[in-house]
């Protein structure tokens, strides 16, 4: 049976690095730079948390997670940890949570919508690691 | 990808230099951010079409950032001068609504959380004006809670009443692609070609034709190429094409309409379809006669008034006053920009033409002149883009002025 990781520790997180790195190739990432911060509200604990996704031409370089400020990115999405859960289950598409307002994204719309196809191929492969909620 | 500015481009605008001019006129004025929601104003700043509802926000100093419906965000980004950054969108997201996504960026990113905001306002015969609505209004006020409102439409009305270089060629281009259509149009009716011909195919002949010549849209509001034959000459200044047919012993109207890089060419011509009895010859002549007497009065020190005097004059003492309607001409400019004459919304009847604003050099308007006799099923239109010199005016389409009788 394979290990099971607790969601954004940083095990979960150094899974996610490495899976990220082998599934997604920069040219299946269309090589671009872009980094993106996830803010996860109402968190178990009442703490906040965040996931940020760094990617340099193409290539996946970063994954964080943790407590408190999030690092700098160009695309800020914030939300319960409910709903990121949930999208991270494959139970609720994050564009539906952004079209119902579950989600809110900061930062320049026009260029996210060249990388939505982008963000769903990330998602698909965090969803894809045996993660405890 | 952005386009490039070449100010050796004879269409060259300098929209830098415009946002410069806004911007001096906003720190004059005490005005901290500048939130544009008006046609005109995005072809004015972003020199781009730009047709959904969107929002340019000018800050004290440095680039616009302009929002606009997610859909067509890229391609507005492709066309105008802006940088992709500064090209955004909105979107029915979780903070990406117009009024999240707008007051966001002026608080966040330009890092402006009071102080005194610019809006446009006012009224309008044109639906398309595209001032703030009230909801929009209500709701970035509350969004804004720090901010006083200004309507200031008049710093992007004022300075966009004389034309420079590059709008003028643009403007002679579009009139002379206009010339195309009504060219093509006339060949398609001599020789009998009109019989079976209604008004909407003669209006999608001239379209091809001026397509083929350069032309982007038949821009219009009203109808796109408004056509009129027979008694709906008569009718009144707005006639959308229908399937009537054109028929012998008819007046027929063509208001052709071209676009050419945010330039509107629009030009009315008129025929008689033979045989012409000798009292449309007379309403023919006099309608001739009443628009070369204005074209002939058109410079710089004139008003509107002081033409629509003139021609009434001429009227009178051609004994066809009561067949002219009053007034000679409707402002233009790009794309979004029609209708008001100069940039004052407070005279006599506030948001309607200033009767008595003074033409100056390089200002622009479209002669528009309309003559119906209703009740003899006859009447005739014109318009032409007109560039208002010291002495006297350039007259854009150069299709001959004349009211021929075709067969």
């Amino acid at each position: 049976m394979s290990e099971t990781y607790a969601y954004l520790s940083t095990e979960w997180r150094d899974e996610a690095l490495r899976r990220l790195q082998a599934e997604l190739p920069p040219e299946k990432m269309n090589n671009i730079t872009t980094s993106m911060s996830n803010i996860y509200k109402n968190c178990p604990g009442d703490a906040e948390k965040f996931l940020m996704i760094e990617c340099i031409d193409g290539k996946v370089t970063r994954v964080e997670t943790g407590e408190g400020d999030a690092p700098d990115a160009e695309f800020r999405i914030s939300g319960d940890y409910e709903t990121f859960a949930k999208i991270s289950r494959a139970e609720l598409g994050s564009q539906k949570a952004l079209f119902t307002g579950k989600l809110k994204l900061k930062g320049n719309m026009a260029k996210a919508l060249k990388l939505a196809s982008l963000a769903d191929r990330i998602n698909k492969v965090l969803s894809q690691i045996p993660t405890k909620y | 990808m952005t386009r490039i500015l070449n100010p050796n481009d004879p269409y060259y605008i300098d929209n830098p230099g415009r946002v410069k001019t806004i911007q001096k006129e906003m720190h004059a004025r005490g005005i901290d951010v500048y939130l544009g929601s008006r046609v005109r104003t995005m072809s004015f700043i972003l020199d781009a079409f730009c047709p959904w509802r969107s929002y340019i926000i000018i800050p004290p100093e440095g680039d616009p950032t302009v929002f606009t419906f997610v859909i067509d965000a890229i391609r507005l980004g492709d066309e105008t001068w802006l940088d992709e950054d500064h090209v955004r969108a909105y979107a029915p997201m979780g903070g990406m609504d117009q009024i999240s996504a707008v007051t966001d960026y002026i608080k966040e990113d330009l890092g402006i959380g009071k102080g005194r905001i610019a809006y446009e306002d006012g009224i309008s015969t044109y639906t398309a004006e595209g001032n703030l609505t009230h909801w929009e209004f209500t709701r970035f006020s509350e969004a804004l809670p720090g901010f006083e409102w200004i309507n200031a439409h008049d710093i992007i009305d004022s300075i966009s009443i004389i034309k420079d270089r590059g709008t003028i060629e643009r403007f002679r281009k579009a009139s002379l692609i206009v010339d195309e259509g009504h060219k093509a149009a006339r060949a398609a009716l001599e020789n009998g070609g009109y019989k079976g011909m209604t008004e909407t195919v003669i209006a999608g002949i001239a379209a091809l034709a001026m397509r083929k010549a350069g032309s982007v849209s038949e821009w219009n509001f009203a109808g796109l190429n408004e056509i009129s034959s027979g008694y709906r000459t008569g009718l009144g200044a707005c006639t959308p094409p229908t399937n009537r047919e054109i028929q012998a012993g008819e007046p027929l109207m063509l208001d052709f309409h071209s676009m050419f890089q945010l330039a509107l060419g629009d030009h009315s011509h008129n025929y008689l379809i033979g045989p012409a009895t000798p009292r449309q010859r007379w309403h023919a002549d006099n309608f001739v006669a009443l628009v070369q007497t204005v074209l002939d009065n058109y410079r710089a020190g004139a008003s509107p008034s002081s033409l629509a005097e003139i021609m009434m004059d001429c009227a009178e003492s051609r004994g066809c006053a009561d067949f002219t309607v009053p007034g000679c001409e409707h402002g233009i400019g790009l794309f979004g920009d029609e209708w008001r004459i100069g940039a004052k919304a407070d005279g006599p009847i506030p948001y309607w033409t200033d009767p008595d604003h003074v033409y100056r050099e390089n200002e622009m308007v479209v002669c528009a002149m309309q003559y119906a006799s209703p009740s003899e099923g006859i009447g005739f239109r014109y318009e032409n883009d007109i560039l208002i010199l010291k002495e006297g005016c350039e007259v854009m389409s150069k299709f001959p002025l004349a009211i021929e009788e075709i067969n």
